[in-house]
Order: C-alpha cells, then sequence, then structure tokens
C-alpha cells in the first residue's frame, strides 16, 4: 500500500530544499541592509544641520535603527525632536544585542549601535562590519580620557563611561574604618564569606571589570587574584541587580558592583555605602558605532553626533536610569551626588578583545568547582 | 497529509534548529564563507566542567521533576474529574495561573519567600526554610509544583468521556473504587499521563527562567543556562550552542523512546458508542477533607509565588530588604505610562491568538497524522513536533534570524524577520508541542474502528473529522487552544531575540523591570498581564462550558 520509493523521493527532496535555502544564504552578504518596513515620514530631509553631510547618501524615508541596552526611554523623542530624523529602537540587553548583530550578519537589520561594551564592538571594527573613518564634529569636544579609546580606524566613538564595579558595603557589617578600601582588601580574611560580584559570562558590565585585573596583572595574575577571592568565599552572581539584592538582603556585606546599581541603592537610603578604591575603577566604556552598509548614512552621522554633543550627554546624566557615568564631552558634568575623585581605569579594548573568549571560560568554569 | 505536516514542521521548527546546528559543521554557511567546523566541539561537552555539570544537573531536574510533576498533577486532575466539592474550580484557576505564570517569575517568587533575607525568614521566623528549598532536592520540589499543571491538562483532557460500563464490570465484580481505579482507570488513561509526563520533561529541561532566577541564590547550572552563556558571551558562539542543543534534543529523543518502548505493549483507544461524559460526583463522606486539602494545596503552589510577587508589586522598597509600608505606586505608574505598556500587552495578546489558533489546527492535524494515518515517518514527526518544547527560545530564535533574513526573501515579500509575523511564526512553533500532546492524549482513547465505520458508510475525511473527532475532543481543543495562546502570551526568551523595532512585547517589558531593579513594577506589570490573560482564559472557558451541556449527554 506504501509506496516506499515516493517516500524516499520525498524525503530527499526536502531535505534538498533544506541545502537550497542555506545556500540561498550564502549569497546575499552584500546589498539590501534595511527592514522591509517603510513607515517613513519624509521628515529627513528638513535637517542636514548637525554635520551638514546631506551629499553622502540619497535621503531616504526609511527610519534610522538603533540597537541600544539602556536609554531607550528617552533618546526616540529626544533625537526626533533635535534632527526631525525617525528613529526606532530595539533594546536588549548587551549579550541579547550582539547575538542579535552576529546572527544578522548577512542581512544587517540595524544602522548603528550604541552600548557599554566596548570590547564586542571593537571586534565588529575589526570585522570590516562598521563604517570607518569618519571623523564627527564633535570629535574635538571630545575629553582627552573619551579620545584615548576613538580606535584608529575612527569606527566608533565613546559616549562615556561608568565603573563596572566600585565597592559597596553593607553600614550594619562594616564602618568607614573596616570596610575595604582597595580590591586587594577582599582577599584578606576579614572579608571572608562576605563578598559577592557579578558573572562575567553573563552580565555586560562584569567583564570589563574582570579584564582590567586580568590586562594589569597579566593572565597568571589574574587568576591567582580571582583564586583567592573564590577561596574567600566570594560568591557569583548572575547580574548586578542580583548582587544588588543580595547585599541588601543580607546574603554578602561586600560587594563589587555597577555604579548606577550602586547609586540606586542609596537613594533608595538602604544601608549601604560606596567607596571608589585608589587604584581606581575598572570601567565599562559606552560607545557607538555605524553600521558599515547602512542605508541611511546622514541620520546616523546625525545620531552620534548628538550623542556626542554635551548638551545630549547632559541630559542623560539629568534625567536618565543609568545616570551615573563620566561624560565624554567637554562641558557636560557628571552626577553631583557621584564622587568628586571617581577614577576610573579601563582594560585596552584590543587586549579586552582577543582574552573575552579565554578569561570568561576560565570564569565559567571556575564558579562551578 | 503526513507530507504536508512534515513539511510544516520542518519549516516551522526544523529548519531553524538544523540552521543552527549547521553552524557547528560550516561556520561560514551564513555568510558566505564555506568552512569546516571544528566536529570536536560535539565532545567538549564531557571535558569541561561547566557543561558536563549542567548536564547531569538538566538530567536530574528532568527526571525527578517529571516522576513527581506527572503523579502529582494526574492524580489531582482524576480526583478533580470524579468528584465535585467547593473550591474545585479554584484548582482549574491555579492550574491556568501556574501554565501561564513564566517560570522566572514564579522562581522570584519562591525566592523572594525563601532566600536569607527573605519573607518566611523575616516574618515566620524560618531561617531553615532557606537550606530545605535551595538544594537539587528542593529545586525539584519547586519545579514539580510548578510544571504539574502540563500533566494535569493532559490527563483532564482525557477524562471527558468514560466507559462507564467497565466501571461497572468491575464493580459487578467484587472491585473495590481502589481496584477499580488501580485496574481500570490508570491503566487507560497510561497514554495521557505519558503525554503529560513527556511535557513535563521538555519543560523542565528546556526551561531557562527557573535556573536563571535561582542561579542568584543557589548556584544549578542547567543545559540551557549554559547555552545562554555561549549564545550570550561575546565572541558569540552559535556553535556551541548548536552543540548544547543538539544534546537536548538528544534528552527528547530518549525520553520518547521510553514512552514508545512502554505503550507498545498494549491498545489504548476504547472508546465505544456507549462512552459517556465524566460528571463529578458530589463525595459522601470527606468532602470537608476535599476541600480543606485543595485550599491547603493552592496556598502552598500559588500563596508563595503569587504572594511574594503581589506583596512585591504592593510594597513601597524596590529590594527584598524589608517592607517599609504598603503603597500602590507601582500600580499607578503602570497606569501613567500606561501607552507603551498597553500597547504591549496588545501585542502579545494578538501574537498569542494568533499563534494558539493556527497551532491548535496544526496540533491537531500532528495527532491526526500520529494517531490515525500509515504514514510512514511518523516518528520523525513525533520528534520535532516536541523538539521547539525543549530548545532554548533563544536558540530557536537564532535559527529564524538565519532562515527568515535572508536578503532573497525580500524579493518573494517573505522577509519576515523584522516584521511582527516573525513573532507569530515562532509563537506558532512554540505551540505546536503543546497542543500537539494534548490531541495525543485525547486521541489515543478514540479507535480508529470509529472513523473506519463512517468512511464505509461513505463519509469523507472532513465529514469523519467533523462529526466523530471534533466533538469528542471538544476538551483537548480548548484545553490546547487555551495552553497555547497562555504560554505564547509570556514567551520571553523567542520575544527578546526576534521583537521588531517599536514593537515590544509584554515579557520584554516585565524582563526589563527586572533587569532594571525595579522589582515592584515589574510585579505590578506581571500580576496585572497575568490577570488579564486568566480573565480571557475564564471567559473563554466559561462559553464553552456554557456549549457543553447543551452537548448531549454522550454519543448514543
Amino acid at each position: 500500500m506504501i509506496n516506499r520509493s515516493r517516500n524516499l523521493f520525498m524525503l530527499f527532496a526536502l531535505v534538498l530544499s533544506l541545502l537550497f535555502l542555506t545556500v540561498g544564504c550564502g549569497k546575499n552578504s552584500s546589498s539590501e541592509a534595511t527592514p522591509a518596513r517603510s513607515t517613513g515620514t519624509g521628515q529627513s530631509g528638513q535637517t542636514t544641520s548637525l554635520d551638514g553631510s546631506t551629499k553622502d547618501k540619497p535621503q531616504s524615508d526609511e527610519p534610522l535603527v538603533v540597537y541600544l541596552n539602556d536609554f531607550d526611554e528617552m533618546i526616540k523623542p529626544l533625537f526626533e525632536e533635535a534632527t526631525g530624523y525617525k528613529l526606532e529602537l530595539v533594546t536588549g540587553n548587551g549579550a541579547e544585542i550582539m547575538s542579535r548583530i552576529e546572527a544578522e550578519k548577512g542581512n544587517p537589520h540595524w544602522d548603528v549601535v550604541w552600548m557599554d561594551a566596548m570590547p564586542s564592538i571593537h571586534q565588529l571594527g575589526k570585522s570590516g562590519q562598521l563604517l570607518e573613518g569618519w571623523i564627527p564634529k564633535n570629535y574635538e569636544n571630545l575629553t582627552d580620557f573619551a579620545k584615548a579609546f576613538v580606535p584608529e580606524n575612527h569606527s566608533y566613538y565613546p559616549t562615556g563611561a561608568h565603573a563596572a564595579a566600585v565597592l559597596v558595603y553593607n553600614t550594619k557589617a562594616f564602618t568607614r574604618e573596616t570596610a575595604p578600601k582597595s580590591w586587594d582588601d577582599l582577599t584578606k580574611p576579614a572579608f571572608k564569606g562576605s563578598l559577592g560580584m557579578a558573572d562575567p559570562a553573563v552580565a555586560a558590565p562584569a567583564y570589563p571589570f574582570v579584564a582590567w585585573f586580568f590586562q594589569n596583572k597579566g593572565m597568571d595574575g589574574g587568576k591567582a587574584y580571582f583564586d583567592a577571592l573564590f577561596k574567600n568565599g566570594a560568591k557569583v552572581y548572575p547580574k548586578n541587580p542580583n548582587v544588588a539584592k543580595a547585599l541588601t538582603g543580607g546574603e554578602i556585606k561586600v560587594a563589587a558592583l555597577q555604579e548606577s546599581n550602586a547609586y540606586t541603592l542609596k537613594n533608595q537610603n538602604e544601608p549601604v555605602e560606596i567607596v571608589w578604591p585608589e587604584e581606581g575603577a575598572p570601567a565599562s566604556v559606552r560607545v557607538v558605532a555605524i553600521q558599515k552598509q547602512t542605508k541611511h548614512l546622514e541620520a546616523a552621522k546625525a545620531f552620534v553626533e548628538f550623542l556626542l554633543d554635551p548638551k545630549t550627554q547632559q541630559k542623560l546624566i539629568d534625567q536618565g536610569e543609568e545616570a551615573y557615568f563620566e561624560p565624554s564631552a567637554k562641558g557636560a558634568t557628571p552626577k553631583k551626588d557621584r564622587a568628586g575623585q571617581a577614577k576610573l581605569v579601563v582594560a585596552e579594548a584590543d587586549w579586552a578583545a582577543q582574552h573575552e573568549a579565554e578569561i570568561k571560560q576560565w570564569f565559567a568554569d571556575q564558579a562551578v568547582k | 497529509m503526513g507530507w504536508f505536516v512534515l513539511a510544516i514542521l520542518f519549516l516551522l521548527i526544523l529548519l531553524p534548529l538544523a540552521a543552527v546546528i549547521l553552524q557547528v559543521l560550516l561556520p561560514g554557511i551564513f555568510f558566505g564563507k564555506l568552512t569546516v567546523g571544528d566536529l570536536s566541539l560535539l565532545f567538549e561537552v564531557f571535558r569541561r566542567p561547566l557543561w558536563l555539570l549542567s548536564l547531569k544537573n538538566s538530567l536530574l531536574l528532568g527526571i525527578g521533576t517529571t516522576l513527581f510533576a506527572a503523579l502529582l498533577g494526574g492524580a489531582l486532575a482524576m480526583v478533580r474529574a470524579k468528584w465535585s466539592f467547593p473550591t474545585a474550580r479554584w484548582l482549574d484557576v491555579a492550574n491556568w495561573l501556574l501554565i501561564i505564570t513564566p517560570s522566572f517569575i514564579l522562581a522570584q517568587g519562591w525566592v523572594m519567600f525563601a532566600s536569607s533575607g527573605g519573607i518566611a525568614a523575616e516574618w515566620f521566623g524560618w531561617g531553615w526554610f532557606h537550606s530545605l528549598v535551595f538544594n537539587p532536592l528542593g529545586l525539584i520540589a519547586i519545579m514539580t509544583l510548578s510544571k504539574f499543571p502540563l500533566a494535569y491538562l493532559t490527563v483532564y483532557a482525557a477524562l471527558e468521556w468514560k466507559e462507564k460500563r467497565l466501571h461497572d464490570a468491575a464493580r459487578l465484580n467484587g472491585g473495590s473504587a481502589w481496584a477499580v481505579l488501580r485496574t481500570v482507570d490508570m491503566p487507560l488513561l497510561l497514554p495521557a499521563y505519558f503525554s503529560g509526563a513527556l511535557l513535563i520533561f521538555m519543560d523542565t529541561v528546556g526551561d531557562f527562567g527557573m535556573p536563571a532566577s535561582i542561579a542568584a541564590v543557589f548556584r544549578f547550572p542547567t543545559l540551557p543556562y549554559s547555552i545562554y552563556t555561549a549564545l550570550y558571551t561575546s565572541p558569540i558562539r552559535f556553535d556551541m550552542a548548536g552543540v548544547l542543543s543538539f544534546y537536548l534534543v538528544l534528552l527528547i529523543a530518549l525520553a520518547m523512546g521510553l514512552q514508545f518502548y512502554v505503550l507498545r505493549k498494549s491498545r489504548y483507544d476504547f472508546l465505544t458508542a456507549r462512552a459517556t461524559r465524566y460528571e463529578p460526583q458530589k463525595p459522601k463522606r470527606f468532602a470537608m477533607l476535599l476541600t480543606t486539602g485543595n485550599l491547603f494545596f493552592l496556598a502552598i503552589v500559588l500563596g508563595i509565588p503569587f504572594g511574594s510577587n503581589l506583596l512585591m508589586s504592593l510594597s513601597d522598597s524596590t529590594t527584598t530588604s524589608g517592607i517599609k509600608g504598603l503603597t500602590l505606586q507601582h500600580y499607578e505608574q503602570l497606569f501613567r505610562n500606561g501607552g507603551p505598556l498597553l500597547e504591549s500587552i496588545q501585542h502579545s495578546i494578538g501574537i498569542a491568538s494568533i499563534a494558539a489558533l493556527v497551532g491548535v489546527i496544526l496540533g491537531f492535524l500532528v495527532a491526526y497524522v500520529l494517531t490515525y494515518s500509515l504514514f510512514p515517518y511518523r516518528q520523525v514527526i513525533d520528534v520535532i513536533s516536541l523538539i521547539s518544547f525543549a530548545v532554548p527560545g533563544v536558540v530557536l530564535g537564532i535559527g529564524y534570524i538565519f532562515i527568515w533574513n535572508q536578503a532573497w526573501l525580500k524579493s518573494v515579500g517573505l522577509l519576515l524577520y523584522g516584521t511582527p509575523w516573525i513573532l507569530v511564526l515562532a509563537g506558532i512553533a512554540g505551540a505546536i508541542p503543546i497542543t500537539t500532546r494534548i490531541m495525543v492524549g485525547g486521541m489515543a482513547k478514540i479507535p480508529k474502528t470509529l472513523l473506519h465505520a463512517a468512511q464505509v458508510q461513505g463519509a469523507g475525511g472532513i465529514q469523519r473529522m467533523v462529526s466523530i473527532l471534533f466533538p469528542l475532543l471538544r476538551a483537548a481543543f480548548l484545553s490546547s487552544v487555551l495552553a497555547a495562546f497562555g504560554t505564547t502570551v509570556f514567551d520571553l526568551a523567542i520575544t527578546s531575540i526576534l521583537y521588531p523595532p517599536n514593537f515590544i512585547t509584554l515579557p520584554v517589558s516585565i524582563n526589563k523591570a527586572f533587569e532594571n531593579l525595579q522589582f515592584g513594577y515589574a510585579s505590578a506589570v506581571t500580576l496585572t498581564g497575568g490577570g488579564l490573560v486568566i480573565l480571557i482564559i475564564l471567559i473563554v472557558q466559561l462559553i464553552f462550558k456554557e456549549n457543553r451541556f447543551h452537548g448531549g449527554r454522550g454519543m448514543e
């Protein structure tokens, strides 16, 4: 009753169609780079004031698509009002956004990415996925600290830096005198079993935090340092909010915590105090980059100029959720309650990108033991 | 029809997954490069401590939860079908609540209750509760109390009709009520039990939310958690995620093999023209006992996770470090910023409705092919129909990008990635395993001979379905469409990777609030959204319940 050979043929046809589909994708990596929507408003031609680069590309009615991990509540109206360009956002945590970008490599849907994941974006630049060589007008207005992060090929620009971790202690457990003052203090017996930190394999800012130690102390030195922390009973939580919760809940008494999270706790009158270690707090740098094949180059450039504008950065500090950071533009001032001598130290982007896989794997396996 | 079903499943589920796994073999294939990948990755799972532990943990959690939750859910369904008692309806509501609530929310509730500074310790002084929950056995218990509704649903749906004569015969021959249960009911319900158990197993080994939330307090990495880290760790390792997903699929295949082996021994299609509807009886003596037992049970399975969330949503503190007073500010905030949130609720409900309706049709077709056809690749269909349940949403999501984001699709108008339709497709893929399993559980007891008899009388295929299967499967249809709807509404993993620009969905907004430390607001959104979904489910149930009374007393 059943025709065996016919069935086999059909199965073969299915497998063939799979091959057909996948070969189809191999060929498409060039042209189409925009989403299949056209909800444009026709406003894009109205303003060219920011950098006057109207001649770069034909104008488009489609909105500019920005992938980002913070400030999504406020940036859209601010930018649309300031420039007249239409904006569409895709929000996610750093890892989600990077996964999307990676999966879309054959047919990117994003025009601009703006995230505090400098090593990952540096890697995008190295693999030729970012617009290179363009220098925004606002470049000259960057602080010296910020200028140091701009790569040679000018594929991305910093919009600010925040401490990936500062020391935070529970004031019920420690006083100003007994609290840890430097990162090395954490290996002391006084803090046995009381430390918690975020997992660099999961939390976006936790990698820049550990990367600085590894670059500073060398790979072996870095491993020895974190080994000592683990031996001292350090607990690793998936993300910074988890660390914050463990700290206020009493599971841990000292935390290496991202600064906006830390100041949020303080502003909520939780019994915590923040310590900026003298040797510096390892920082995560937020950078903005333009996709190489973008069809909306003009709007994308306007967006970068907009973010590098001190007025914009001041608004992010005054109204934003992740408001605690050091702005990259001269003229913008950080939050007043942020420590005046907040010293940030940063692992070199290229070094951090190269060692990312190795360090994260070491951490993941270490935490299991 | 077999080929049609296979092609649909292939396109919706297997192709995206194959695309991710293909990355292991040919890493550059989706970006225009042909290179051969490193196959030794396949064995890395036995070398890397984290992965090996994840595999072991997943197995332990999966097997333990399946065992307890299937027994618990099945037993509850049988009690509920057999007896009517006050508060019985609450049990149904509880089941729906647990099914639709994303596991990370449930886990958050448990964590808030049981963690060292949590409600149990602070309010009741139960310092010991922490160590009771945060160990492997405790996790299995939490999982059991969250996943049992899957077995409840399948078994309850299968209990729509009964053969009263079998019971009468057993009782006439002197069998006690227990003997009837043991020798008649239980064996006949075996396929439904197994369907439920398999769903629980999939849902448990594929669950990301629970281990991720619990990880904040107790480190218990599972496969989905490690897949998440492989995928979300720069440089992004699609290949590793593919390898780990492969092991998840292997686990399903093993579980299905076991099921197949057990069920092969006998037949389960027992309904005849004399079947009658199950009508719950009033218990003579122990109505009181059932009611109090039910209330106590509900206090644990709902009270702890939802009570904690409710408290959180009403508390004037964004952390768990004690309650500083009660407030409605989070709810107020929700309506103040109502615009975007309302929009996300609309988006999610719209997508889930379409996905549930299409999913239930496909689920019916799949189950039909599995149960009644002679299609030679039924086993293949069976496995594929379950895969999307076990493979973490993030992996499937990335597969969807590979498949549905190819530039040439634009020229034929099928570039679905970047539009809401991609979420509908993914929702359907997620709904298929649930709808299929519930349908299979229901169909297993309807014998082919009923259909054959109609065929001999000249009824065509569609007429046979409409006049025989549909009426007999009404409960299964209802259960599966609602279960598919409920789970799709809150499916976080896949929407977070696929949602188009400016098209926020409910779970994405909830998760974002959690990530931003706004626990109170997140809880408020969850409870409001969840309440709305429950309301929809109850209304739909009520409408169809009404019909049920008009639907005749039996098959005669």
